[in-house]
């Protein structure tokens, strides 16, 4: 894509992005009905959820381009990854914010090692991982190929991760918890809006990407051309 | 295939062979080992805590951090005259290269695990005789899972600025399953349950060990290459 | 009939730093090379190159014929190496150094071999010392009988000559005479402009990852190629 398809993408996503987030705080605090089970507090499940999901693609799309790059060196593909961490690592991070902040109000407690915060958490660090890997190298693609391997081997491992911390929550009598593992009677409009806040953050984690990626591309311009004067 | 196990053992046999000259690792595996025990009996008010409830959970702990230690120095030895420009100059292939480093790792990290539990079975008076072969299993299977992890990871630490202060931020994430999975299988014979009881945690620690193995083979060469 | 030694187009970059920059060269069987340059020429990039430790961004190397890229390890037997550093194992005897690297080298008589090529360089004496308690200029003979060990056609030296006294050159300048056999092929990077002119077929000067001139040794006397060397480091092509 040219300079200039970027940038107008990246602002048509973010316009939309923000005016659907927009939307679906407009949906989740005066539209959609109170869940029964939870009461008022069950309403930052439509941020927290569609929050996570998006991590997770994140880190998903992360493995992939990984991969890609590590076969076959075109290094675009290194740009995406970063990008996607990038993007992810918000999302993570707004995931682990939130979650809390439920379960002050749901469980009575700031933490909780339920299956899907505690994989949060560890996505988090592994994201981390990624982050200083790819700056701690004196050979700056050294550091991109580094940083894939961590992305392919986080990848491979986050579905042990989850099935071991869900395995291991499973052992232990649940305290009287109202969490989203219980089901909740979910009605038709809050399945849309659960959809609307994944289209939500879909659009804003497409259009930080597209942003990131772009940014890497001029980085990397910045980078050879620092060299090129260095070596005159 | 024959010549590709020379090769791997070839690695293997220099790596103890420079390790019982010096016993450098060993050293500060062990002595880690024996500190901790130590150290666990003076946090422990045993009015309150029964050491032994908690013993499986700190054995792996003090494995996993001891052994973090031994394993930062993988590829030290060949760093200090560059003895890696003469092993990638060779015709051994990366992965036999990385398997032979597994290897050396994980006799090394067993030697250590085994006085962790001897450590701590003597200190707490700890009984074994659950199952020790299954036990032995578990162990195995956790500690190849974390040594074909670690080896990976040294790899990128030593060339890394960051240096080893880096691998325990990297791996620790990654380690999770083994923890869980050891651990409790762990707990659980100490406490004389059936082995059948542990069966799932055996499946799931070579499902690691046999992954991360191969995975580590496959894009050890990303990481070792220049 | 083909070349001992082939360098077709060598690039590599580090980041936007052009560290060899186009480097071509062809080598017949028992020729020697030597490349001088300035510090910070990418004469160690090259031979890195050379000896399939380090992938070109572009361009390729040809031993014997054969392709020689980064990826296989079939031609690797064909080459040996020798650093400023000694690639060796402080901690491991001399016979345990040129043992394990005589396994990765797929070597099966390692018990005539080894005594024999020790024995050929005055090593004998020295088979059951450590590695680290040798002299530079001991230890610097153990990385060339590494080298050496599996017999390979090419012959990579990057600055043998570092840190060697007086006699321990000397030595190494015997060893190294005695590899134009007219089979070898040897690409030696050093300083020491004497010297490597002495053992030179040809001669090269890298300036900023490029060969600025290669020329016939027979034709250069040891003024010339100071007056040469001057040149092409004040004036990079």
């Amino acid at each position: 894509m040219s300079d200039k398809q970027i940038q107008w993408s990246v602002g048509v996503l973010g316009t939309l992005g923000v005016a659907t987030v927009i939307l679906l705080h407009w949906m989740v605090f005066f539209w959609v009905p109170t869940e029964s089970s939870m009461g008022i507090v069950q309403r930052i499940f439509y941020i927290h959820v569609p929050a996570w999901w998006i991590a997770f693609l994140g880190f998903g799309l992360v493995g992939l381009c990984s991969a890609v790059y590590l076969w076959l060196g075109d290094e675009r593909l290194d740009r995406a990854a970063v990008a996607g961490a990038e993007a992810g690592m918000v999302f993570t991070t707004i995931g682990l914010l939130t979650g809390p902040l439920w379960g002050r109000v749901a469980w009575g407690t700031w933490w909780e090692w339920e299956p899907r915060l505690t994989l949060a958490l560890i996505l988090w660090f592994i994201y981390l991982g990624y982050f200083l890997v790819r700056r701690s190298t004196a050979n700056p693609e050294q550091g991109k190929r580094f940083a894939a391997v961590i992305g392919i081997i986080g990848v491979l491992d986050i579905p042990l991760i989850h099935v071991s911390v869900t395995w291991l929550r499973s052992l232990h009598p649940q305290a009287v918890i109202l969490s989203a593992e219980n089901p909740m009677n979910l009605e038709s409009s809050m399945g849309v809006t659960i959809g609307v806040g994944l289209l939500a953050f879909s659009l804003v984690f497409a259009s930080l990407f597209l942003a990131r990626y772009a940014v890497a591309g001029y980085e990397r311009e910045l980078d050879l051309r620092d060299a090129t004067l260095a070596g005159t | 295939m024959r010549t590709y196990v020379t090769l791997v053992w070839a690695v293997t046999r220099k790596d103890l062979l420079v390790e019982f000259r010096t016993y450098e690792r060993l050293t500060a595996m062990g002595a880690f080992a024996v500190l901790v025990g130590v150290l666990f009996n003076f946090s422990i008010d045993t009015a309150v805590v029964r050491p032994q409830d908690i013993a499986a959970a700190l054995i792996w702990m003090t494995i996993i951090f001891g052994g973090m230690l031994g394993m930062g120095r993988t590829f030290r030895l060949e760093e200090e005259d560059g003895a890696l420009a003469g092993i990638l100059q060779s015709p051994i292939p990366l992965h036999a290269l990385y398997l032979g480093k597994v290897l050396g790792n994980f006799i090394l990290l067993s030697v250590m695990a085994t006085l962790v539990f001897f450590v701590f079975g003597l200190f707490f008076s700890l009984s074994f005789s659950g199952n020790p072969v299954i036990l032995v299993a578990i162990v195995g299977l956790g500690v190849l899972g974390f040594v074909s992890l670690t080896t990976l990871f040294s790899a990128m630490a030593t060339r890394s600025s960051m240096g080893e202060s880096l691998l325990p931020v990297l791996v620790f994430p990654l380690l999770v399953p083994v923890l869980v999975y050891g651990a409790t299988a762990t707990q659980r014979l100490f406490a004389g349950r059936p082995v059948v009881e542990v069966g799932g945690n055996l499946r799931m620690l070579a499902a690691f060990a046999i992954i991360f193995t191969v995975a580590g083979a496959g894009l050890f060469r990303f990481v070792i290459e220049e | 009939m083909s070349f001992g030694l082939e360098a077709v187009g060598l690039v590599r970059t580090f980041g936007g730093l052009r560290a060899v920059d186009g480097v071509s060269f062809q080598l017949q069987p028992g020729e020697l090379l030597t490349v001088f340059g300035p510090n910070g020429a990418g004469k160690t990039t090259l031979l890195r190159m050379l000896a399939g430790v380090m992938r070109p961004n572009s361009g390729h190397v040809r031993v014997a014929g054969a392709p020689a890229d980064v990826a296989s390890r079939d031609w690797r037997h064909r080459v040996g190496i020798v650093s400023h550093q000694s690639l060796l194992y402080g901690q491991l005897t001399t016979e345990e150094n040129l043992r394990f690297y005589g396994r990765l080298f797929r070597l099966d008589d390692l018990k005539t071999r080894i005594p024999e090529r020790l024995a050929s360089m005055g090593l004998s004496d020295r088979t059951r010392t450590p590695v680290r308690e040798l002299s530079r200029g001991l230890k610097q003979r153990v990385a060339l009988a590494r080298a050496l060990l599996h017999d390979p056609e090419v012959v990579l030296l990057d600055e043998p000559y570092t840190g060697l006294d007086p006699h321990a050159s000397a030595v190494l300048r015997e060893q190294l005479t005695s590899l134009k056999d007219g089979r070898r092929t040897v690409v030696l990077v050093t300083h020491n402009l004497k010297q490597g002119l002495e053992l030179s077929d040809r001669v090269a000067i890298q300036v900023q990852g490029r060969f600025s001139s290669v020329t016939d040794s027979a034709s250069l006397d040891l003024a010339e190629l100071e007056a040469l060397y001057q040149a092409a480091v004040e004036n990079p092509a």
